[in-house]
């Protein structure tokens, strides 16, 4: 008999790393539902391709670059839907910015953290939750986004000084409450 | 960070390094250093501390509402269709040029002579709705028992055939029952014909055969005409077809090699267990499509079959073909 194509092999990874990148792209795409297909289109998408995948792969990683490309085509389409539309309705771009859900963040600091990433540019919002909220490594998240460690680094470095600054008062100082 | 003064400016990377817990501990020490000098940069460094304790608290966080199981279970039927769906496949090289191996989860669904790698999607596209991956390595055992089997090194083939993209139940009936015949053993579309119960379909049983998607795995090579002519093979390539034959030690001559040399080879009768000598009564003159003929006892006796107690084909062998021209 042939051996049926290291499905059982796919069933663990589906099975060890299916929550996590979910909540990644929940998290990024700042909707559950697109959530919800992205992370179905990645494991979709890794079927297809893990027979190719060297023994010695780092999984986790590699699953992230597949979520984050097809997040960055979200992006690009999501961005043209919201052209298309704003042309049609004569609004301002800006007013729909993806946003989590409302329900979905209890703390108000969380929310406000939560809101100030998901208005960053794309691939400082992607290379920020990926090394700070998963803790990948800046080479897993420069391979992602298709540039340099140090250009990662760079961009979470740079969604870094955005929140401090957004947060501004609200990040407590313990020293010097005012300047 | 006070942003007038250049070594705040230059420090300030290494400053949030330090907060975030990824600074060199050479960068950690001049931080240290200078935000004991430095009250603005001691006020900026706490507050990129408690940013970070902020995203900590966030990573931890639960998200309401957020539920992966629901969308688990859609990937899981996904999943499922693509499966079932999915066709891996890989270019070879091979004795007889480049040969196209594909195979799904249920078995092997396409064994192709390429002419070039660029016909490969031609050809994958006749497995309508199946999603084609390149994926030598999932085809990678089927390819070295081909080549085993080219080798003469392998007589029989155990893969689970897909033959899901069959032209029809007639033609799937035909493949399966081609796929029965033995190595070494050669018959008549007719008798093919006979076998699966429509005895004048001959001429549907060599036009389904033409398109037999998985040659060689399911030896089509092994049916000839009622007159011993090796009549098509895979388009033009009677001489593949006559290749294959002679490596199964079955004597093809004629002008070009085009016709199986009968007078050479064992004869059995469709309801017999006993194969004979062709000089056996008057089996040398029945129609080929009652019968399976050997190129050797060898052959015919690993399906089974035992000598003829009137001819004694084990006293009288055939003299031994040469068999590879």
């Amino acid at each position: 008999m042939v051996e049926v194509m290291g499905e059982d092999a796919f069933e663990a990874l589906v099975a060890a790393h299916h929550s996590e990148i979910h909540r990644y792209l929940v998290r990024v795409s700042g909707r559950a539902s697109d959530g919800d297909d992205l992370s179905q289109e990645t494991f979709l998408r890794a079927f297809r391709a893990h027979g190719s995948l060297p023994a010695d792969a780092n999984v986790r990683a590699w699953l992230f670059a597949i979520a984050t490309n097809l997040c960055r085509n979200y992006f690009r389409s999501e961005k043209r839907r919201r052209l298309a539309h704003a042309a049609v309705r004569a609004e301002p771009i800006t007013a729909e910015l993806p946003r989590p859900d409302g329900e979905a963040l209890v703390k108000e600091t969380n929310l406000r953290v939560d809101m100030i990433v998901a208005s960053l540019p794309p691939k400082q919002r992607l290379a920020f939750t990926m090394r700070k909220l998963h803790g990948l490594d800046y080479e897993a998240i420069g391979s992602s986004l298709q540039c340099s460690a140090d250009s990662a680094r760079a961009h979470v470095f740079q969604a870094l000084r955005k929140i401090r600054r957004e947060l501004g008062d609200l990040a407590p100082s313990r020293t010097e409450p005012k300047r | 960070m006070s942003a007038a003064r250049p070594t705040c400016r230059e420090i300030e990377p290494d400053l949030i390094a330090l907060a975030t817990g990824e600074a060199e501990p050479g960068a950690a020490r001049s931080v240290e250093d200078h935000v004991a000098r430095c009250a603005p940069c001691r006020d900026e460094l706490e507050r990129y501390q408690a940013v970070e304790g902020l995203v900590a608290d966030l990573r931890g966080a639960p998200m309401p509402g957020v539920d992966p199981t629901l969308a688990r279970a859609e990937l899981e039927s996904r999943l499922a269709d693509l499966r079932s769906r999915l066709v891996s496949f890989g270019i070879f090289p091979s004795p007889l040029g480049p040969i196209l191996i594909a195979r799904s989860e249920q078995g092997v669904a396409m064994v192709e002579y390429l002419e070039s790698e660029e016909a490969a999607h031609s050809r994958l596209s006749r497995l309508a709705g199946a999603e084609a991956v390149r994926d030598p390595a999932a085809a990678e055992v089927l390819y070295g028992e081909l080549l085993d089997y080219l080798g003469s090194r392998r007589t029989r083939f155990d893969w689970p055939l897909d033959l899901r993209w069959a032209r029809s139940d007639f033609q799937r009936r035909v493949l399966e029952a081609t796929a029965r015949l033995p190595y070494g053993a050669v018959t008549s579309y007719g008798h093919i014909a006979r076998n699966i119960g429509t005895p004048t379909a001959t001429r549907a049983v060599a036009q389904a055969l033409r398109w037999n998607p998985l040659p060689i795995v399911i030896p089509c090579h092994r049916v000839v005409g009622s007159s011993g002519g090796l009549t098509g093979y895979a388009g033009d390539k009677v001489g593949l077809k006559q290749q294959l034959l002679s490596l199964e030690g079955v004597p093809v001559a004629g002008p070009g090699a085009r016709r199986i040399e009968r007078r050479a080879m064992y004869h059995l009768d469709q309801n017999e267990r006993e194969y004979c000598l062709p000089s056996c009564g008057s089996i040398s003159v029945r129609p080929l499509s009652t019968l399976t003929l050997f190129g050797s006892r060898e052959q015919a006796e690993a399906v089974g079959l035992i000598p003829c107690t009137t001819c004694r084909p084990d006293l009288h062998p055939l003299p031994r073909q040469a068999l590879h021209p």
